[in-house]
């Protein structure tokens, strides 16, 4: 679902991303781990399109992201680290502007936003306007969004980040819910975050970044299954330059 | 181009949520309201003025046409100029702001659907103002008798009172390529920053500095210059809108003159969409 060659991507002269590479099949989840700065938002807007990669290729659902972008884009759902929303729109109108630009056929349109709104538990507040609601609620139009075209691959960025402990669990909840295969045919998701907890709850399978390198992909089955902890792993290393210094 | 309407239509809805946009169209009526009545009232004096002198001839020859609508929609631009930056500026601002430009560059959008639908909303705000305004010189084509014409040529005696529909339109036409051309300058200043305040006054520089060409230009030749330099207060005449707009308010229609503003437009649309693309070279 997702084929990326040595992704790269350079600031003026400093390197944020260098050379990644991964593949990810229908049906995985994927935990992108990484302290910030590591370069995570960077390969996501990579892999949406959102920003052009200095070097490298990528496939999403077998479209070449730089060769048929519109193609590539409508196979992702995609959340943002600030979910992207209207705060003067109400909910339902907002969903529905996103599934005119994400293609959904008129014919399904009215389905498309009711089942997202099911899904995302937003049933009760879909009139409501975006700008009075909660950060958790506001976060879960953010995955509404990105889940209304029902795209075969799933990119989130730090889904949980600033919320509280309980929108922390709904938001899991859901997220788990979407990566469920008894519900949904299979997608692929691939969610950043620099929080080991949250890759070891939801995630089957990380791939650790730091300072843009990849310096990790294993199934967390893997990682246990040799006595280490992800705790460790990610300490060993993202620690290993401070020790140097 | 099937996204146009999804774009443009999102843009109005959300302007028209805001009483903002209520308060600004009110407020624009009443600034017509006035700028209309002070037309008449100038036209009024004028007539008082030919009488008292006894130019008869002169003042059988005034009209409406020349006389208040022409300077009426003329005058009209000073508002358009403080008005349309004010609905532009957030057009692509408020997207960076909100965040909400990661969700459209990430669509299966082409640059010129937003670039377009965007445009193509403030051009449906600056049509709105064009109706709303037009409503006031119409008030001089009811039928003669009525308490307005009557009001108005109380005490006077005019060769042919009344205005000249097409000479109104031709006018009309000129403040609504104005407009438009303005609508083009915002959303182009609106692309170039993430602030709404400083995607205003751009703008207004902007179109200031449109304006002033031709002033710049006429300073130029007053000192005299020949050759390259009279070329050069040639393109800046031709380059700014005064010019183009004056002879259009005046009833003039000139198909150079559309061109100019289909040229301006379509440049600073350009423009937009080369400055919207450069997010993803930054
Ligand atoms: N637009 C930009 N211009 C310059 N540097 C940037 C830009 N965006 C991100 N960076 C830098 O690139 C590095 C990676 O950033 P990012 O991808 O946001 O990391 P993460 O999401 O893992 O926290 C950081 O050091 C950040 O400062
Ligand atoms: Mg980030």
């Amino acid at each position: 679902m997702i084929e990326a060659d040595n992704i790269t991507k350079r600031y003026g002269d400093f390197l944020a991303v260098d050379q990644v590479s991964f593949r990810a099949g229908a049906g995985e989840v994927i935990g992108f781990l990484g302290p910030n700065g590591a370069g995570k938002t960077t390969t996501m807007r990579i892999l949406t399109g959102f920003l052009p990669a200095t070097d490298g290729r990528a496939r999403i659902a077998g479209h070449d992201i730089f060769e048929e972008p519109l193609a590539a884009r409508r196979a992702v759902g995609y959340l943002p680290e600030t979910p992207p929303l209207y705060p003067e729109m109400d909910v339902t109108g907002y969903l529905e502007f996103v599934a005119k630009i994400k293609d959904v056929p008129r014919a399904r349109r009215r389905s498309a936003v009711e089942s997202a709104l099911e899904r995302c538990g937003l049933a009760d507040v879909h009139r409501r306007v975006i700008g009075s609601l909660s950060k958790g609620f506001r976060q879960r139009v953010g995955i509404a969004q990105a889940i209304l075209h029902d795209p075969p691959v799933l990119i989130l960025d730090e889904p949980t980040v600033g919320l509280d402990p309980i929108q922390i669990r709904e938001i899991r909840g859901l997220i788990a819910d979407l990566a469920d295969p008894e519900k949904t045919e299979a997608r692929t998701i691939v969610l950043s975050t620099h929080i080991l907890a949250e890759v070891e709850a939801i995630c089957r399978r990380v791939l650790m970044i730091h300072e843009g390198k990849m310096v990790l992909d294993s199934a967390i089955g893997e990682l246990t299954a040799e006595g280490q902890s992800l705790e460790d792993v990610f300490a060993r290393m993202t620690l290993r330059e401070g020790e140097a210094a | 181009m099937k996204h146009l309407g999804a774009i443009a239509g999102r843009e109005l809805r959300s302007l028209f949520v805001s009483p903002v946009a209520y308060a600004v169209l009110t407020l624009f009526a009443v600034l017509a309201g006035f700028f209309f009545l002070l037309s008449v009232q100038g036209f009024r004096e004028t007539m008082a003025y030919y009488q008292q002198i006894g130019q008869f001839d002169v003042l059988r020859q005034l009209n409406l046409n020349n006389q208040v609508i022409g300077p009426f929609i003329q005058v009209m631009w000073i508002v358009f100029l403080f008005l349309i930056p004010g609905i532009t500026m957030g057009l692509f601002a408020n997207e960076k702001t909100n965040g909400t430009q990661e969700l459209l560059m990430t669509s299966p959008l082409t640059m010129w659907e937003l670039v377009l639908g965007k445009f193509l909303a403030a051009a449906a705000f600056v049509t709105i103002l064009i109706a709303m305004m037009a409503l006031f010189p119409a008030l001089l084509f009811l039928d003669a008798g009525t308490p307005v014409l009557g009001l108005i040529f109380s005490g006077f005696d005019l060769a042919d009172p009344n205005p000249e529909g097409l000479q109104m339109w031709a006018g009309l036409l000129g403040l609504w390529l104005l407009g438009l051309t303005y609508a083009a300058v915002g959303t182009f200043s609106s692309s170039l920053t993430r602030n709404q305040l400083v995607a205003f006054f751009l703008a207004l520089a902007l179109l200031l500095i449109l304006w002033l060409l031709s002033v710049v230009a006429d300073l130029g030749v007053a000192e005299g210059a020949a050759g390259t330099a009279s070329r050069l207060s040639g393109v800046l005449t031709w380059l700014s809108t005064s010019d183009h707009f004056d002879k259009l308010a005046r009833g003039l229609v000139d198909t150079r003159d559309l061109a100019y503003f289909v040229f301006m437009i379509g440049t600073f649309l350009v423009l937009t969409k080369t400055s919207v693309e450069s997010v993803r070279w930054r």
